[in-house]
């Protein structure tokens, strides 16, 4: 038995928020990495048995718009503060990837609408020297160097041959809206490190064991900067353990939610 | 018309075999690569080459790019400062001090204010929108390249007609609290702006501010149709017309003796398109936004589909689309490249005429710039070139007055 993806827009400060939801539950609140949601993901479905997953596109993502100079991480953090006010309850707030960094900023600023964080693979914080970048330059990498980077499985990499003209044109369009947000200083807030510490919610930080654009011992900084955060790896998956081991990955998450 | 002269400075030593291993000659060689003597010895040389053409009466052009072996003029303020003092008859012409990749246009206005005035206003701006690499080298976001683009050149034109003391800019993507130049330029209100862009939007930009508009190694079709949407965009906003002399063309151009002579010393100018062009994907077709999204189908498939997607492909900034159109681009011969109106070579009378049928082509054009050294051309090639251009082909241009457009 499989729950329906339903996909939704809202209307929100002047963007057109496309939301995906499944499952039911207590509110899980997805934030994607560098490309939105699948709705056939199986992660999705895994974790829609024990929760209501929501899963928003960034602005300039899948279908969502993104308004005339709507360009910074800034603008994006406000609209999802904005967000998380319209869902109810407090959240489990999953964020993936450049998702992670926004999940980090949320609960900095604010755990009165979260109840749990997870961490998967997250960006978003300095912990290397000044001479030493700590998340692979993805808009300066050879797409080939950052595939082997992204997949411990290449063939679970997104075949561009395969896709229709239609998703490609998205890819491109989601890959130059990331490009805006993460940009300068690339894809981090220099000062993020120094407030981990006011987090106040239970958190797992998740991490791909094969992860190559940014290393397990780069997680396991960002968990120890976080009071009482837990940290675990997950074999056999690169950047995206939810799409490269997506029941490894929901036993974690599902089994941290209770 | 008038002639301007450039050579981009650069690093064609690097072994073939390194170069066709790389997978990209700009933005990621190593610089060990470059010997500074052999660096130094190319500088010596253009810069006779541009002292060459003052004596004989041809204005020069300054480029600037980074990281690679296509130029090694870096910063483009620097050669012109050198061109001041050592030019005494033409016009120099900056094209290009990268505007919409530095941090700071202010310092920019101050870098032309001082060449302008070294130069004694013999000067002329001129601003590109860049792409490919570039965007690596500098570290700024290629997505909003074009406003900053604008913007930067809305900051550098108060800053240079500013006479009243400090005054502020607080825009989108420039910040500078306290602006006041000393010197300011030399010609007032500021020296004749020029801006290199192809496409419709930023041709109608161009036209609206009436600065004047070069394409580069466009061809005739894509010219005609940015200079036509720089001169719709002027009649829409009711303003005056304009005449030829604001409008430009640059092509690579070799004049020999011989047919045989001009045409060998275009291949060698090909150099710029066959090697110094190739640049990994993510500077060129996986650049966010060097390509809008709906050309996306041509840049990720490796198998392309037939007209999948929109063909894209710009010479200057060796952005291609996997189309095999755009591949041929970097395989050009001399003939073909001179018959898509990139190249001018051949005997004095020839590059005339080749000149004057791409005039006629394009609804006419008051300013050629040469890309006349490039690659393994030596200097004594380069200076003959210049020398029979000048004297055998740029008297005849000089005869063809600006004409009323629009």
């Amino acid at each position: 038995m499989s729950n329906e993806v339903r996909t939704e827009s809202v209307a929100l400060h002047g963007v057109e928020l496309e939301v995906k939801r499944t499952g039911a539950g207590r509110t899980l609140l997805f934030l994607h990495g560098f490309q939105p949601v699948a709705p056939e993901a199986r992660f999705l479905q895994l974790l829609g048995r024990r929760a209501e997953v929501v899963a928003p596109s960034h602005p300039g993502f899948g279908g969502s718009s993104r308004p005339k100079d709507f360009e910074s991480v800034y603008d994006v953090l406000n609209l999802y503060g904005a967000f998380l006010e319209t869902l109810p309850g407090k959240v489990t707030l999953v964020g993936s990837s450049f998702g992670g960094w926004l999940a980090a900023e949320l609960a900095v600023r604010s755990c009165d609408r979260i109840e749990r964080l997870v961490l998967v693979d997250a960006l978003g914080i300095k912990v290397s020297p000044r001479d030493v970048p700590d998340i692979l330059d993805v808009f300066n990498t050879h797409p080939a160097k950052v595939k082997q980077a992204m997949w411990a499985d290449l063939s679970k990499a997104p075949d561009h041959d395969e896709m229709t003209d239609e998703q490609l044109i998205a890819l491109h369009r989601n890959w130059g809206s990331l490009s805006l947000y993460g940009w300068h200083p690339y894809m981090h807030n220099p000062r993020l490190a120094a407030w981990l510490d006011r987090i106040k919610v239970p958190t797992l930080v998740l991490w791909g064991e094969q992860d190559g654009i940014v290393k397990p011992s780069y997680g396991q900084a960002y968990a120890q900067r976080i009071p009482g955060a837990r940290f675990a790896t997950i074999a056999g998956a690169g950047h995206h353990p939810e799409l490269e081991q997506p029941d490894h990955f929901a036993d974690h998450v599902l089994g941290f939610i209770g | 018309m008038d002639a301007w002269w450039q050579c981009e400075i650069p690093y064609p030593d690097v072994d073939k075999a390194i170069t066709d291993a790389a997978d990209s000659v700009r933005a990621s060689l190593p610089n060990r690569l470059c010997d500074p003597e052999t660096a130094a010895r190319h500088f010596d040389e253009v810069m006779d080459e541009f002292a060459y053409c003052d004596e004989l009466g041809m204005n020069v052009v300054c480029i600037e790019h980074h990281a690679g072996i296509n130029s090694m003029i870096g910063s483009n303020p620097m050669i012109t400062g050198a061109l001041a003092r050592q030019t005494k008859n033409v016009r120099v012409l900056s094209l290009g001090t990268l505007i919409s990749l530095r941090p700071d246009p202010v310092r920019v206005a101050e870098e032309y204010a001082t060449a302008d005035t070294m130069l004694r206003g013999r000067f002329d701006i001129g601003f590109v929108k860049s792409g490919g690499t570039e965007f690596a080298s500098a570290n700024m976001q290629p997505m909003n390249n074009e406003e900053r683009f604008w913007e930067a050149i809305d900051l550098v034109s108060k800053a240079l007609t500013n006479h009243d003391g400090p005054i502020s800019w607080e825009g989108k993507h420039f910040h500078h609290r306290h602006i006041n130049l000393w010197p300011g330029p030399y010609q007032r209100p500021m020296p004749p702006m020029w801006a290199a862009t192809g496409d419709p939007r930023s041709a109608a930009e161009v036209g609206r501010r009436g600065f004047r508009h070069v394409l580069v190694l466009r061809g005739p079709e894509g010219t005609k149709a940015a200079y036509e949407a720089h001169r719709k965009a002027r009649r829409e906003a009711g303003l005056p017309r304009v005449t030829t002399d604001n409008f430009a063309y640059a092509a690579m151009v070799y004049v020999g003796e011989t047919e045989e002579e001009g045409i060998a010393g275009g291949e060698k100018l090909l150099w710029f398109l066959n090697t110094s062009l190739k640049s990994a994907p993510q500077y060129n077709k996986l650049l966010p936004g060097a390509a809008p999204p709906q050309a996306a189908p041509g840049l990720y498939r490796t198998k392309p589909k037939a007209d999948a997607g929109i063909t894209f492909k710009d010479a200057e900034k060796g952005v291609t689309s996997a189309s095999q159109n755009a591949q041929k681009l970097m395989q050009l011969s001399a003939r073909e490249a001179m018959q898509q109106g990139i190249l001018f070579a051949g005997t004095p009378d020839q590059v005339h005429r080749q000149i004057t049928e791409f005039y006629d082509k394009v609804g006419g054009f008051g300013h050629l710039v040469l890309i006349g050294r490039s690659g393994h051309m030596t200097h004594a090639e380069s200076m003959k070139g210049i020398k029979l251009f000048s004297k055998e082909v740029l008297p005849r241009l000089k005869e063809i007055a600006p004409v009323e457009v629009g």
